[in-house]
């Protein structure tokens, strides 16, 4: 398992090559007299065409870290740019996938993947015929006129990985998008997203409960502390893919990282 | 109900379903029609016909029209029809774009709640005497019908809206669509199927509140009016007559409107 070079170049080192620029960002929720501090000086860059994916205790902020970048929410203080420009909105640069999939149950899997463009003003055939491709991708030609409810888990959440990559955003953010899935579906669905992502130069910045899927799929593991949530590990893995589950280097870093994210949880309590 | 002409009652075959429900319907109904016909007997009050004695003055008013005015049953029907669409319509046209605003914006629903409230508790029927004979027979039931739509109406389409995913808005808004593209491609139509169950309760309500209305509104007719006017006279077996017809139109708009609500509620994609 050695591709180091290769990877090392793709990932830049210095800020100015990054594309994802987070920075002494800092998120306080505010209510009466209850602050809850989320991030407390929080910074960390993200390359382009990199998989990185945030692990960390339950309710440390991975969420609103994604929400952040996606512009659904303001930062306290600090910024986060892409390209460098400021991310304080949501934009077409930025795609997102959710945890319970948010398909608008009232349009046909088509029109679902269609949304983006319908509101990006391209043109019906255009549309039709770029939703078809990333339907394909997804492997749901055969469900192209179905109705959401019609769907099992698996391929709802397919829907919903067509309907953010469709049109084509810099960076896709993806909230525990497989949380939802029994551990078979899950790892299938692991597969078929890295076959996907294979065709596209796209970024991802992925939010996982489970060590064993960002071992899986990730360039980067970004390990974080309780909230206020820091990081306490970055770690690269340069590994070709498909990757072994069974390997001993893949079972000896999911263990790794599972160790710490325990003594995270034992810490502070 | 469990074994029937030796056929065991399946629940999962849309046939027995139905069959059931035909059966236990039919035996409610004849349950209903022997105590109504018991009391009548019992009672032997002019005011409370026998069910046979109704159906006579139904036919009778159906063959014949009304003998005291001339008036055909047809008139008064679609008289009260052609009020109760109108109300209706009013109340369609002015309640969901009002609820629809009220919904997104806390704002306006912050002001606008007070005045709902406290104009929310008066019957509609309370408005009766005032719409018309201050806005005369042809308006005033129509606002009567229009009041009585229009608070379920409004109430249920502001649910709806609120009731949203926020998932729904978020997915929106990184998709790229601006507020306003929020509003009519998200929350517009994840309202529907609550806009069609605010108009399922507010027909009913409708019902009753054209007939309530309809007893003031003499000059011009319409099955309200008939009633009072057998009640009057003390042609109980007519009252009821009418009574029967208020039942079946009140039926039949309801019946319309859920299997609208249906269609509409499975084409959205969502349960019922
Ligand atoms: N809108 C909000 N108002 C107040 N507090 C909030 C809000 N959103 C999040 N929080 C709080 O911020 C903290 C971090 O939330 P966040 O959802 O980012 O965590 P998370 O790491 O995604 O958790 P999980 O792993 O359970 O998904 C939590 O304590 C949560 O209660
Ligand atoms: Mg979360």
């Amino acid at each position: 398992m050695s591709q180091e070079q290769d990877k090392e170049q793709t990932r830049p080192e210095s800020p100015a090559a990054a594309l994802i620029n987070i920075k002494n960002l800092r998120k306080v929720f505010k209510r009466d007299e209850t602050e809850t501090v989320v991030l407390e000086n929080f910074s960390l860059e993200i390359g382009k065409g990199e998989l990185i994916t945030l692990v960390g205790p339950s309710g440390c902020g991975k969420t609103t870290i994604l929400r952040l970048i996606a512009g659904l929410t303001e930062p306290t203080s600090g910024e986060v740019t892409i390209n460098g420009k400021p991310c304080t909105v949501p934009g077409a640069d930025r795609g997102m996938v959710f945890q319970d999939f948010a398909l608008f149950p009232w349009r046909s899997v088509r029109k679902n993947v269609e949304f983006g463009l319908e509101i990006a003003g391209v043109p019906k055939e255009e549309r039709r015929e770029k939703a078809e491709k990333y339907i394909k991708l997804a492997g749901l030609e055969k469900f192209i006129d179905a109705r959401v409810h019609e769907l099992s888990g698996g391929m709802k959440q397919r829907v919903g990985i067509a309907r953010a990559l469709v049109g084509h955003p810099d960076v896709i953010l993806m909230d525990e998008p497989f949380g939802a899935l029994d551990a078979q579906t899950r790892n299938i669905m692991q597969v078929q997203l890295l076959k996907i992502l294979e065709k596209t130069d796209q970024t991802i910045i992925f939010v996982t409960h489970s060590v064993d899927e960002a071992v899986f799929l990730s360039d980067r593991i970004i390990v974080l502390t309780k909230r206020p949530a820091s990081i306490i590990e970055i770690i690269d893995i340069p590994w070709p893919r498909p990757r072994d589950r069974a390997d001993p280097e893949f079972t000896a870093l999911r263990k790794k990282i599972l160790t710490e994210l325990e003594e995270e949880n034992v810490m502070n309590n | 109900m469990s074994t029937v002409a030796g056929i065991k009652y399946d629940e999962n075959n849309r046939y027995h379903r139905f069959a059931r429900t035909v059966v236990i319907s039919a035996i409610s109904l004849s349950l209903f029609f022997l105590v109504w016909w018991a009391v009548s007997i019992i009672a032997i009050k002019p005011a409370i016909p026998t069910p046979l004695q109704t159906w006579n003055a139904l036919v009778d008013v159906y063959l014949n029209g009304d003998r005291m005015t001339g008036i055909s049953l047809g008139k008064y029907v679609s008289s009260s029809m052609m009020t109760f669409l109108k109300g209706f319509l009013l109340a369609l046209a002015v309640a969901v774009p009002v609820g629809l605003i009220l919904g997104y914006s806390k704002l306006l629903r912050d002001f606008a709640n007070p005045v709902i409230e406290v104009l929310r508790p008066i019957a509609p029927i309370a408005w009766a005497p005032i719409f018309i004979l201050s806005l005369g027979y042809s308006t005033g039931p129509i606002l009567v019908v229009f009041v009585g739509i229009f608070f379920p109406l409004l109430t249920n389409v502001v649910f709806g809206v609120r009731k949203i995913d926020p998932n729904w808005i978020d997915a929106a808004k990184t998709l790229g669509a601006s507020q306003l593209q929020v509003f009519y491609k998200v929350m517009m139509p994840s309202a529907i199927p609550y806009v069609m169950n605010g108009i399922k309760i507010g027909l009913g309500i409708g019902w009753m509140c054209i007939v309530a209305a309809e007893l003031y509104a003499t000059p011009l007719g319409g099955i309200g009016f008939y009633l009072a006017e057998q009640a009057t006279a003390g042609n109980w077996p007519g009252a009821y007559a009418a009574l029967v017809v208020i039942a079946i139109l009140g039926l039949l708009t309801i019946g319309v409107a859920d299997y609208v609500h249906r269609i509409i509620s499975k084409r959205m994609g969502m349960a019922v």
